[in-house]
């Protein structure tokens, strides 16, 4: 099972996507845990997490964004123009942040020139920046125009009954990594935070039911197991979005151990169930607007802080790493702010930065690391 | 930070340069020119403005205005609140709340000091606000977060869905300073009944917050005054406008950041409507007599910039554009959508525009929702750049309408909006017969690339596209 989750995690064309494929289903891409992925569950489409993973240059990147940008969206353009996304049929681009939504024009304008690798169905989807009556009518107003679009161009009913179908069924997952999370950060946990993250990331790369059949066979295994990382210190993961699985490794090495994050392939792809009652298309979009783990989410600052001081307690953190990508000022600033209420409250914490895409800095980031986890005895 | 620079209030430094300003062309010419000697890094900004006589004068006279109120806010009774250029502030001031726009404020110190706000800048990132953030923020942020300004109530932004730097300035400060603060969400779409009611919840829930936190209810008749003047100051700004489509165009170089600057600070005040009037006074004179606003009197070329000017210490940009017969043909900060303004009638974009209806309150909240929302970068800056009344379209239309030989973006580094697509929108104007330079200067901070290189690198643009 384990297997299962490392390869999905590490190839984006992976055996589940193309078996899916060949039986002639459709694949629709996304690029934020703001898209409600019940929506494409419903219509017996396969929905992906577009991921930047793997681009070993920036050129295409390069060409059409601006030099001061977030290097997440660069590589995803990289690996779209290089046709390591031709498997999807649709994309969804969201206002998850300037640099990712940008992601729309740049893919767009490189189709122009190349005429190729644009999947069929491209939409933007406009996602608020707050939780209040009157977003939340916009944004079930939003899913339900993304709804009729994916109906139109695909052909398909999305039916309410559907979608409750679909709910039931992620929030079978969402319930499974709730287990594997009090796993995870037991005093003497069985698995790595490497292996977290790999586990997280195949969830946005597979077909749910084979997921969570994977995920309750994994789960109900590790639960039992007698295999213990202790020793190390215990982490917290923090900030810009990862889907490295060697980053968490370097972090790791051999002396600690992430035990905790609140990351967008992390803890947000699984925090909260979604209502089983009510219209399901208004209870989807109350799930993803209520997330204020993201700081696109503008004045939630203090909130954030609390989830992450209750997390650092459960989870037995020794120190916490704030991360992000260059250009990344939405989590970079709060891991400023993070930084200093933290520390007052005696939680050891490094900032650091880095750009996205091939780990070319390891030797620096290691001897930060090492450094840190000296400051913490 | 240096320790001296803590010893002086920030904004007490910029309201002392500034009210000394607006005082020194009351003795005699002789006297002008002898304190002139004495601010060696104002004198560029000095004279630029108030060599356009009464207008530059006025618009001196706004910015100490401003300033005073600032300063002395507490003593008249009035409550602050840290917001953003984009931000209509004529809703402040329906109930007497101060706006301190920290845009402005960074563009005053920086084109005023010769260190311009570079301690500042660099504050910010010593608490912990990320070095690749836009500087327009930063510039006077730093001395919020450091305390050497005005004590602080609330904090508003208009910017999430168009600028999360910006956004996420102000979502710092409230988060550092521990202050209340409201966002105005921006979808996607400008125009069209969804966004319409989304601006307008999101308004009334701002004006929910702005009672809350100044602890005074609005009042009807403060507002109806207040769009009163703002509807002058449309008309005003319209005409204006419109002489800047005359060849040659009449209006000084530094009249399109007066105009903008004056409606920043004063939107819906009467200081504002005097500057703006002795702006067009001074614009329809010229154009009586058929000269160009250039001070060299020969107008040479048509340049339209489509997203911020350059302010670094003494607006050398101006005085560059002056020298080589440039007219300035004006950028996203100055234009109005209003009912009236040109280019709406000559491009059929009333879907875009505004209109104010002083009928009702539900009326008068409507109109000032829709104003904020089509103000400049929010306006147009915030769903794909190449979509209906977004940025492509308007570059487009104004630089034609204008008659532009050449369009020039300049920003900040930090502006993620614009740098995920500027590339895109200057191949496009390319495309479309327009030659379009990309700056990668900092509008704020000489340190990112200096002016000599800039300015370089512009009149190359120029020569190797054969214009000048």
């Amino acid at each position: 099972m384990m297997e299962d989750f490392r390869e999905v995690a590490r190839v984006l064309n992976n055996r589940f996507v193309q078996k899916w494929k060949d039986e002639g289903k459709k694949v629709v891409g996304y690029t934020c845990s703001y898209v409600p992925d019940e929506i494409f569950y419903a219509a017996g489409i396969l929905p992906y997490r577009v991921r930047g993973f793997g681009a070993g240059a920036m050129t295409i990147g390069d060409t059409y964004f601006g030099p001061f940008i977030c290097s997440l969206p660069k590589c995803m353009l990289q690996l779209a123009g290089q046709g390591d996304f031709d498997f999807l049929d649709g994309a969804i681009i969201t206002p998850g942040c300037d640099s990712m939504r940008r992601l729309d024009e740049c893919w767009r304008k490189m189709h122009d020139d190349t005429k190729e690798h644009m999947p069929g169905f491209f939409f933007h989807f406009g996602v608020p920046h707050k939780y209040t009556e009157y977003s939340v009518k916009w944004f079930v107003d939003e899913t339900r125009r993304l709804i009729r679009a994916a109906e139109s161009h695909f052909n398909v009913a999305i039916k309410n009954e559907k979608l409750l179908e679909a709910i039931k069924v992620h929030n079978v997952t969402r319930e499974l990594m709730n287990r594997f999370d009090e796993i995870r950060t037991r005093k003497d946990p069985p698995v790595a935070g490497a292996d977290s993250l790999a586990i997280v990331l195949a969830g946005t790369a597979m077909p749910r039911d084979d997921y969570n059949r994977l995920l309750g066979d994994l789960v109900e295994e590790i639960g039992k197991s007698a295999k213990k990382l202790n020793g190390r210190k215990r982490l917290m993961l923090l900030g810009s979005a990862n889907d490295d699985v060697d980053l968490v490794k370097i972090i790791e090495g051999e002396r600690a151990l992430v035990v905790a994050d609140n990351l967008c392939f992390g803890s947000r792809f699984y925090s909260d169930l979604v209502s089983e009652e009510g219209d399901p298309v208004e209870e989807l979009a109350k799930r993803s607007l209520a997330h204020n783990d993201c700081p696109r989410m503008y004045g939630e600052y203090r909130e954030r802080l609390k989830k992450i001081k209750e997390k650092v307690a459960t989870a037995g953190v020794d120190g916490v790493i704030l991360q992000n990508i260059r250009f990344c000022d939405l989590h970079g600033s709060e891991n400023g702010l993070f930084e200093r209420d933290l520390e007052k409250e005696g939680i050891p914490c490094m900032r650091l930065e880095r750009e996205y895409g091939p780990i070319v800095e390891s030797g620096r980031m290691r001897m930060r690391i090492d450094a840190f986890l000296e400051r913490l005895g | 930070m240096r320790r001296e620079t803590r010893e002086y209030n920030f904004d007490w430094m910029l309201w002392s340069a500034f009210s000394s300003a607006s005082r020194i062309k009351m003795g005699t010419e002789k006297e002008y020119r002898t304190v002139l000697k004495y601010i060696p890094y104002f004198r560029g900004i000095a004279e630029a403005m108030l060599g356009t006589g009464e207008a530059g004068q006025k618009f001196i006279d706004c910015c100490a205005a401003y300033l005073d109120n600032l300063v002395n806010a507490r003593e008249r009774g009035l409550k602050t609140a840290i917001t953003t250029f984009c931000f209509s502030p004529a809703i402040m001031y329906a109930l007497d709340i101060m706006p301190i726009c920290l845009e402005v404020l960074t563009v005053m110190q920086t084109l005023s000091y010769k260190r311009g706000t570079v301690e500042f800048l660099d504050y910010c990132n010593e608490v912990g606000y990320t070095e690749t953030s836009c500087s327009a923020q930063r510039g006077s942020l730093g001395a919020y977060l450091a305390g050497v300004g005005a004590e602080i109530d609330m904090i508003v932004t208009d910017t999430p869905g168009v600028c999360d730097t910006n956004a996420n300035a102000f979502s710092f400060a409230s988060a550092y300073l521990d202050k209340p603060f409201f966002q105005l969400d921006m979808p996607p779409q400008l125009d069209g009944e969804r966004s319409d009611d989304y601006h307008i919840g999101d308004f009334k829930g701002l004006i929910a917050f702005l009672e809350q936190h100044s602890g005074r209810k609005l009042d009807l008749d403060r507002l109806r005054e207040v769009m009163r003047e703002i509807e002058k100051q449309d008309e005003l700004v319209a005409e204006i406008e419109d002489l800047a489509r005359l060849v040659p165009n009449p209006l000084p170089v530094p009249f399109n950041f007066m105009v903008h600057g004056s409606r920043f600070l004063f939107a819906g005040m009467k200081e504002c409507t005097a500057a703006l009037e002795a702006m067009l006074k001074l614009g329809r004179e010229n154009a009586a007599r058929g000269i160009s606003g250039l001070t060299g009197g020969v107008e040479k070329l048509r340049g339209f910039w489509c997203y911020i000017d350059h302010y670094t210490q003494s607006m050398r940009l101006w005085q560059m554009l002056d020298r080589n017969g440039i007219c300035y043909e004006g950028n996203i900060l100055s234009r109005s959508w209003a009912m009236n303004a040109p280019h709406v009638k000559e491009f059929g974009k009333e879907d875009a525009a505004y209109s104010l209806d002083l009928t009702d309150l539900d009326s008068m909240i409507r109109s000032m929702a829709l104003l904020n929302s089509r103000m400049p970068m929010v306006k147009s800056i915030r769903g794909p750049y190449d979509a209906p009344n977004m940025w492509l379209e308007d570059n487009l239309n104004l630089a034609r309408m204008y008659r532009a030989d050449f369009i020039v973006y300049n920003g900040t580094p930090g502006c993620r909006n614009t740098w995920g697509m500027v590339k895109l929108m200057a191949r496009d104007t390319e495309k479309a017969g327009i030659p379009t330079f990309i700056m990668y200067a900092d509008a704020f901070d000489d340190r990112v690339e200096s002016w000599e290189a800039t300015q370089e690198r512009f009149e190359e643009f120029l020569k190797v596209r054969g214009l000048l």
